[in-house]
């Protein structure tokens, strides 16, 4: 028998009653204001959330969030980028990229999340960066996990994430630190 | 070998009172945020209720959503592997190594492999294993397990962090400033991950309909790991199944939350496919897990989705740390998880209790834990293992209760005990009385001022 047979065998034999699965009706919660709930939760987070005004150009806005930044990279259509992230050949050469910026697909205004589907070469691009930004429409934004599962989507690559906030850690005495391993901040651009 | 109490450990822990305090108040502050957040939500009582339900359907239909897992996830590119026991499992890791020639392997946090003990395991085959947690990477270096669930170096303060990455990173000399130390460390261990091939990730849920692995972090490291290594082995509890996205989005919502009083987690990470030229591994670990489901009064540790909520909120936890547990999970899923291991190695964790039930309230999953704790309490009689004065006292509590006559004699007399020495109220025999001061009894019982004050108006 194989291993895969002996513990489902043990499974069936050790199986006594059985229980139903309930139906996930739930009357979750929703926000009057989905933009302003999104953007404070971002805030909270250690996070940023921004909304592009009529008018207002999205690149110079970038450039206005990180004026220090170096080499970014993007290969959002319209974004000036020094590099090109699908053009590398291994992730290694993503490391030292000061700013990485990618499309989202929606955000969820409970928790600030941000759906991104693996739309670049290497998905280490979304991690490695030493900031991060992330595009969405401002209409993308839904108001909590359950109608977020109902459209979060695969596509080929098969790899997709919930980002919330930069990355973190209070592994020392509770004391926040951001920019753990990831990210050192992140602002969501909302157009 | 005489096994160390939980007492005993305790009061070690307790000898170092500044560290004491600070380790009780920080994890009630956790507390207290998770309560923040559970109050910001208005169908959090559903949701936990949803949630136990969705686990208690899924893990009595294992079997059926195991298999649907494991060929969904072979239709997306993974390979699945099953392990009945840690050796298995272990093996089937270095296996994996072995066949792509790895000397590394870049870790992110996994409860289970420390069940299985792989790092030992891996370090003996000489493979370099780099926990990349800082928590966990920090344990690593000083060579200790770690003593909470979530927070595993929640009881090792900053100080003895700067000493060790003076040694081991060459950081300043006296410089404990956690943003110092995580920048540093993040500095030594991106060098680690840029030189990884493989890497290795737990997994809080695996989806049977879709067959993808979610991980949760704060630090990313576990991303980190798994998109530059492009062969990625995920160690994942047979218990991890769930049915699909929409059961997922009930326990995304509670665990973070639960946890660390976070509304999310930075990073939710789905990992469906193998990476392009890459390869993903998940092995599917029973160790034990199937039997449980035959124990009625101990089923209920299945659902457990270890968010550490019931070592944040535990009266003895917070006062005694991880360490003075014998089992690797301390608090009171740790009690619950040993006793199913190995009753007779781990029942003095038993003692480490109050029965305030403090942690059912607030598990994210409803996991009746004390009440499994009293039950195990009842059962020691059976493996020999009843606290003998203890169990003289009851007894005798019993017939005190069920008699009542007895029982009203002997408060009458209650208060005669305000007028005894301290000696005879504090005798030895009276362990339950080390660390306990006896409340003053009132001159009159409740029974007879109730007939007096209330009753006669
Ligand atoms: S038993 Fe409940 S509270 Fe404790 S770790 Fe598991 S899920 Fe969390």
């Amino acid at each position: 028998m194989s291993n895969k047979e002996e513990i489902l065998k043990n499974i069936r034999l050790h199986t006594q009653e059985t229980y139903e699965m309930p139906l996930i009706t739930l009357d979750a919660i929703h926000y009057p204001d989905k933009v302003e709930q999104f953007i404070q939760v971002s805030k909270s987070v250690g996070g940023n959330a921004v909304v592009l005004r009529e008018g207002e150009d999205l690149n110079e806005l970038i450039r206005s969030l990180y004026p220090d930044a170096g080499k970014s990279a993007s290969n959002v259509p319209g974004i000036h980028a020094a590099i090109n992230p699908d053009d590398v050949r291994t992730s290694q050469e993503l490391n030292g990229i000061d700013l990485g910026i990618v499309q989202g697909v929606f955000g969820v205004a409970e928790n600030g999340g941000v759906w991104v589907v693996q739309n670049v070469k290497e998905r280490s691009l979304y991690f490695i960066s030493e900031y991060l930004v992330i595009l969405i429409d401002k209409d993308q934004i839904v108001d909590n996990m359950h109608e977020a599962y109902k459209k979060a989507a695969f596509n080929d690559y098969g790899f997709g994430c919930f980002i919330s906030g930069p990355s973190k850690t209070a592994d020392i005495e509770q004391a926040l630190v951001v920019g753990a391993h990831g990210p050192k901040g992140l602002t969501v651009i909302l157009r | 070998m005489k096994k160390e109490t939980h007492i005993h450990a305790a009061e070690r822990f307790l000898n170092n009172k500044k560290n004491a305090v600070w380790h009780d108040e920080t994890l009630w502050q956790t507390r207290a945020k998770r309560d923040r957040q559970a109050a910001l939500i208005p169908e959090w009582e559903q949701l936990r209720e949803l949630a136990s339900k969705i686990k208690m359907h899924t893990i009595t239909h294992l079997d059926h959503y195991l298999e649907q897992f494991a060929a969904a996830a072979e239709k997306n590119g993974a390979t699945v592997h099953w392990a009945k026991d840690a050796a298995e499992h272990n093996a089937i890791v270095l296996q994996i190594l072995q066949q792509h020639q790895a000397t590394q392997l870049v870790k992110s946090k996994s409860m289970l492999t420390e069940e299985c003990h792989l790092n030992p395991f891996l370090i003996e085959k000489g493979v370099d294993v780099v926990e990349s947690d800082l928590g966990e990477r920090i344990l690593q270096l000083m060579d200790i397990p770690p003593s909470h669930i979530v927070m595993p170096a929640i009881h090792i303060q900053r100080e003895a962090v700067g000493k060790l990455f003076e040694e081991k990173l060459n950081t300043e000399k006296g410089n404990a400033d956690p943003t110092y130390l995580t920048r540093a460390m993040r500095k030594s261990l991106r060098q680690k991950f840029l030189a990884s091939t493989v890497a290795m990730t737990g997994a809080n849920f695996g989806i049977a309909e879709t067959g993808d692995v979610v991980v949760c972090t704060n630090e990313g490291n576990a991303d980190m790991g798994t998109s530059i290594a492009k062969v990625h082995i995920v160690s994942m509890g047979i218990e991890k199944v769930i049915p699909s996205h929409d059961a997922l989005s009930v326990f995304v919502r509670l665990l973070a939350r639960s946890a660390t009083g976070q509304p999310s987690t930075s990073y939710t990470s789905h990992y469906q496919k193998p990476q392009k030229e890459g390869e993903l591994h998940i092995i599917l670990v029973d160790n034990g897990r199937s039997s449980i489901l035959a124990d009625k009064d101990h089923i209920q540790t299945l659902k457990c989705i270890r968010c550490g909520a019931c070592m944040n909120t535990c009266p003895v936890y917070r006062r005694s740390g991880g360490y003075s547990y014998s089992y690797f999970i301390p608090g009171p899923i740790g009690i619950n998880l040993g006793m199913l291991k190995a009753p007779k190695n781990y029942y003095t964790n038993l003692s480490a209790c109050t029965l305030c039930f403090s942690c059912n309230s607030v598990c994210p999953v409803q996991v009746d834990l004390g009440n499994q704790i009293y039950k195990w309490r009842q059962g020691l009689d059976s493996i020999g293992k009843a606290n003998r004065t203890k169990k003289v006292m009851s007894d005798g509590m019993r017939m005190m209760f069920k008699q009542s006559g007895i029982y009203h004699a002997a408060l009458k007399a209650a208060p005669l005990i305000n007028l005894m020495p301290r000696a005879l109220i504090y005798c030895k025999a009276d362990k339950w009385g080390i660390g306990r001061e006896l409340p003053q009894f009132a001159k009159q019982s409740f029974n007879s001022w109730w007939k007096k004050e209330v009753l006669k108006k």
